[in-house]
């Protein structure tokens, strides 16, 4: 990599590594990135597609033993996609972030630095995974369990393609809110159980915000329950067979992009981890693979919540299917396609807003959650309704 | 100010007093209410043969420029606070005194301010060199006579006790 | 309104929390204690401590020769490296009676302005980096890069060059140097509107910002704050008027004041400030005339008369003064700096107390101390 021009007469000539600026391949970082989307692509057709196509084709769903391997089975590709997920956004976040600040972001490890995330996974997995004295020490390791799980869970309810999805819930929407605000409880008993002020400042902003954004969340997603006539996640993409729900039903949508920030800790609303403020909050004590729990989660929620934005109103898994039988694998393996085009389009927006605004101070969110988004739910929610019953009388 | 001893002179632009320590308190107090509303400085000097606090002042409406000195023997270097009147110069005699060990007497919260608490010198004495340790063979140099408030002065006005 | 001298927890009161900003923290800029009561989330009582950053300036300047103290002075406010020196070395020529050259006097001037740009944009970028915004950080810093490669071309460092000296400059200004800072006038300027629209006119930026930590003008003026604190509340005072130095009298800008002194006004007077200095080294630029003399006649050995003189600048942060005692030898007797920020943090009783506790980090850069000068 030594192609920079160094002088010849330097008693040590130094090895470049990662990056040498005077010879920049933008098409290797197009080439890797593409791939790396590949790569998601692929593990989700594994975890959502081919496991389940494989179970049901030998008909081992329909013993219980069979059920239960292949809820173990699900499990860990579940757990694997996390993993992905996870590994791939912290690496294009950091990217994106590169390019909007006009600098190039990670480099070193892999072409055009796609493997980062894996190293700093190595990397926390090698710290000390202490805890301080005064912690309470049960909380203390359980926190970070809760947020993970609730993540987990929330992508278990996710339908990726027609039919394709590990757990279809006739509830879905109702489970979505519920395992919601399971990952409010970890972030405060996380911020609770450090036994230092700075966490406990963290612990109380957090479980407030999130609290407080539940609410029009969770009624932004009423409304679409409403308007589509079923709590089933799969009925409400049917049902944006022919108009995708962000058209009638925009106002819940708008609520549920600013309630999705708000529980992703995202800037705007990123308060609880303000570093500035509070140095990390309810992360403060944390270190190791405790504080990676936290961090994976926050990205597989990353990917989830405009998943469940993409499901509730941009239809779904919809596109052109170029006379593919719909059902089929190939169908499901193009519709799946589809759906993370979108999502990586929502994902690419959160990321813009995340890096170009300042964060709102606490009473300002609290106000805007309280004040704002839940009079805006409400009112969608009675849109909702009103539409539901024209719908009918048609 | 009439009764007041003190000397004035006119040095580049600036108006400098040169002031008893007793009355030192009462001078700034008159200049304060003749319009000197901004505090610039206050700085404590070794001189050698004892401590000067210096205050620079300013008005804003004016754009006068004004500077008062007073001169302190070492073995008792302990004047009034300004605080009062210029809540600006709080942190400036906590510094005077943490560097020189002027006491200001009324000062709201006199401790050190640059140095930890448990220091016992007071550095920027010339009786210590740069590190803090005290010059073995320092002597402060004789009182100048006659006292800067007290020379007469052919430019100077200014009342003298 | 001042504070207790140390924060103490009242014993049976159980709702009022004391925590201690300590000196590594993220967002203080630097290395500042600040202990605050908090009940919820306004602050009862804050006590500033200050410190943890004094390397004695001034006694080890009494043990150096006037040409070696310049090279101390830079290490002040470290931000605004060049403007340190010049209240020091103006003094100094006022005690030696050397004349300054007007073309040095204007390629002060250029320097001077140029840093004051520097130095702003590091309180932008860092500033809201403090508020959640991470990208005007990277921007600032990029331009701030074109001004220390100017400064590096001609004066051989960047940061802290130690480049004015006594009767001018100590070396002639680089060939380029007129088109590079011409060329970095151009680019500054398409570039100081995307700061406009990240930081001014953000919506959530002037929801942080507008009315918090407001101070009256006469509270200010009675602090003895100064820079942009004291003209974003209402009081047109800058040395630059006030006591003009180098070129500043030839020169045409305006000063700009806001009247209501929140963090936004302070915020918005150092914009203003910033598009005011383009204008100045614009109009400097156009007269200095390419070659001529850059130094004074200095005798070799700098030994200015006896007496002492008070020399005030207006540096990026406010009002920066030296103090010089001079005893007629090569070494001086004093020299003190009096410092804007080591004055304007003298506020943080005042404007901390009654403020929500995120409103204390949005004050605190606002005022935009730099310990490097507030500590010595």
């Amino acid at each position: 990599m030594s192609r920079m021009p160094l002088p010849a007469d330097r008693l040590v000539q130094p090895r470049l590594v990662g990056y040498d600026p005077t010879h920049p391949r933008p098409w290797l970082e197009r080439i890797a990135y593409t791939l790396f989307f590949s790569a998601l692509w692929v593990m989700v057709i594994l975890a959502y597609g081919a496991v389940p196509a494989l179970f049901r084709h030998y008909g081992w769903l329909s013993t219980t033993a069979g059920f239960l391997i292949y809820a173990a089975v699900e499990a860990v590709f579940a757990f694997l996609l996390a993993a992905v997920v996870a590994l791939i956004l912290i690496v294009v976040l950091r990217k994106y972030l590169g390019k909007v600040q006009e600098r190039v972001g990670p480099m070193h490890y892999g072409p055009a630095g796609v493997f980062q995330t894996v190293f700093d996974a190595l990397k926390l997995l090698g710290k000390e995974d202490f805890a301080p004295k005064r912690v309470d020490w049960l909380i203390f390791r359980l926190a970070p369990a809760i947020v993970f799980v609730s993540a987990f869970l929330l992508m278990v309810a996710l339908p990726v393609a027609g039919g394709w999805v590990m757990a279809d819930l006739n509830v879905g929407l109702l489970y979505i809110v519920a395992v919601s605000t399971l990952g409010a409880y970890g972030v405060v008993l996380g911020g609770l159980s450090q036994g230092n002020k700075w966490g406990l400042l963290g612990g109380f902003r957090a479980g407030a915000q999130l609290v407080s954004y539940e609410v029009p969340l969770a009624l932004a997603l009423l409304s679409v329950g409403v308007y589509s006539g079923s709590l089933r996640l799969s009925d409400v993409v049917e049902h944006q067979y022919g108009l995708w729900h962000v058209v009638p039903l925009f106002l819940s949508f708008l609520v549920y992009l600013v309630a999705s920030i708000a529980e992703l800790k995202a800037t705007p609303f990123d308060l609880p981890e303000a570093e500035s403020e509070l140095v990390a909050g309810y992360n403060t004590e944390y270190s190791g693979m405790s504080f990676a729990f936290f961090f994976l989660a926050e990205f597989v929620e990353l990917f989830l919540l405009p998943g469940f934005m993409v499901v509730l109103f941009f239809g779904g898994w919809h596109g052109p299917l170029f006379g593919l039988e719909p059902g089929s694998f190939a169908a499901g393996v193009l519709q799946s396609l589809y759906f993370l085009v979108k999502v990586a389009v929502w994902v690419w927006i959160f990321l813009w807003i995340r890096a170009t605004l300042p964060r709102f101070r606490d009473d300002q969110l609290m106000d805007l959650a309280w004040k704002g988004l839940l009079p805006l739910a409400l009112v969608g929610l009675l849109v909702a309704a009103f539409l539901r019953m024209f719908l009918e009388v048609l | 100010m009439n009764g007041l001893r003190f000397r004035k002179t006119a040095e580049f632009d600036e108006e400098v007093y040169a002031v008893h320590p007793e009355d030192y308190r009462p001078l700034l107090e008159a200049l304060k209410a003749e319009g000197y509303d901004y505090p610039r400085s206050l700085s404590g000097v070794d001189m050698g043969y004892g401590l000067r606090v210096v205050v620079h002042l300013y008005g804003i409406e004016s754009g006068r420029k004004a500077t008062v000195y007073t001169d302190l023997p070492y073995d008792a270097p302990e004047l009034e606070s300004v605080t009062d009147l210029w809540p600006g110069l709080e942190w400036f005699e906590r510094e005077a005194y943490d560097l020189f060990g002027i006491r200001f007497k009324g000062h709201p919260d006199l401790r050190r301010i640059l140095l930890e608490e448990d220091w016992t010198i007071h550095p920027l004495l010339k009786r210590y060199d740069t590190g803090g340790y005290p010059l073995p063979d320092w002597q402060p140099a004789p009182w100048p006579e006659p006292a800067p408030w007290e020379e007469p002065e052919a430019a100077g006005e200014g009342g003298e006790a | 309104m001042r504070g207790p001298t140390t924060v103490e927890p009242v014993p049976g009161r159980t709702d009022e929390l004391i925590i201690n900003m300590g000196p590594q923290h993220p967002a203080t800029h630097g290395v500042l204690k600040v202990v605050i009561g908090v009940e919820g989330e306004r602050i009862t009582r804050a006590v500033p401590h200050i410190g943890f950053l004094h390397r004695n300036h001034e006694k080890i300047e009494e043990a150096r020769t006037y040409p070696q103290i310049i090279t101390y002075t830079d290490r002040m406010d470290y931000v605004s490296g060049l403007q340190n020196e010049l209240p020091f070395i103006l003094a100094v020529e006022d005690l030696l009676g050397v004349e300054v050259p007007p073309r040095a006097k204007l390629i002060r001037t250029i320097f001077f302005e140029l840093f004051r740009i520097a130095s702003h944009l590091v309180w932008l970028g860092t500033g809201m980096l403090d508020l959640g915004a991470i990208t005007p950080f990277l921007y600032t810093f990029r331009d701030r890069e074109m001004i220390l490669e100017i400064t590096e071309k001609t004066a051989g460092a960047r940061m802290l060059p130690n480049y004015f000296t006594f009767g001018g400059v100590r070396r002639d200004v680089h060939p380029d140097f007129f088109k590079d800072v011409a060329h970095f006038l151009d680019f500054f300027e398409t570039r100081l509107p995307d700061y406009y629209a990240l930081v001014l006119d953000s919506p959530v930026f002037q929801a942080r910002a507008v009315g918090v930590g407001v101070l009256s003008r006469e509270r200010a003026i009675a602090r003895g704050a100064s820079g942009p604190v004291i003209r974003a509340s209402g009081v047109a005072y800058d040395v630059r008027k006030a006591e003009p130095y180098d070129a500043y009298p030839e020169l045409e800008f305006e000063v700009p004041t806001r009247p209501e002194g929140d963090v936004f006004a302070r915020f918005w007077v150092r914009f203003k400030e910033m598009e005011e200095s383009v204008k100045i080294i614009r109009q400097a630029l156009e007269k200095t005339p390419k070659t001529g003399p850059y130094k004074g006649k200095v005798p070799p050995r700098v030994k200015p008369k006896p007496g002492a003189r008070y020399r005030a600048v207006e540096i990026s942060r406010g009002h920066l003064g030296t103090y010089v005692v001079s005893d007629g030898s090569e070494r001086p007797q004093r020299v003190k700096h009096r410092s804007p920020s080591f004055a304007n943090l003298q506020l943080i009783p005042d404007l901390f107390v009654g403020a929500r506790f995120a409103d204390a980090i949005a004050i605190l850069s606002s005022l935009d101390p730099v310990f490097g000068e507030v500590d010595r």
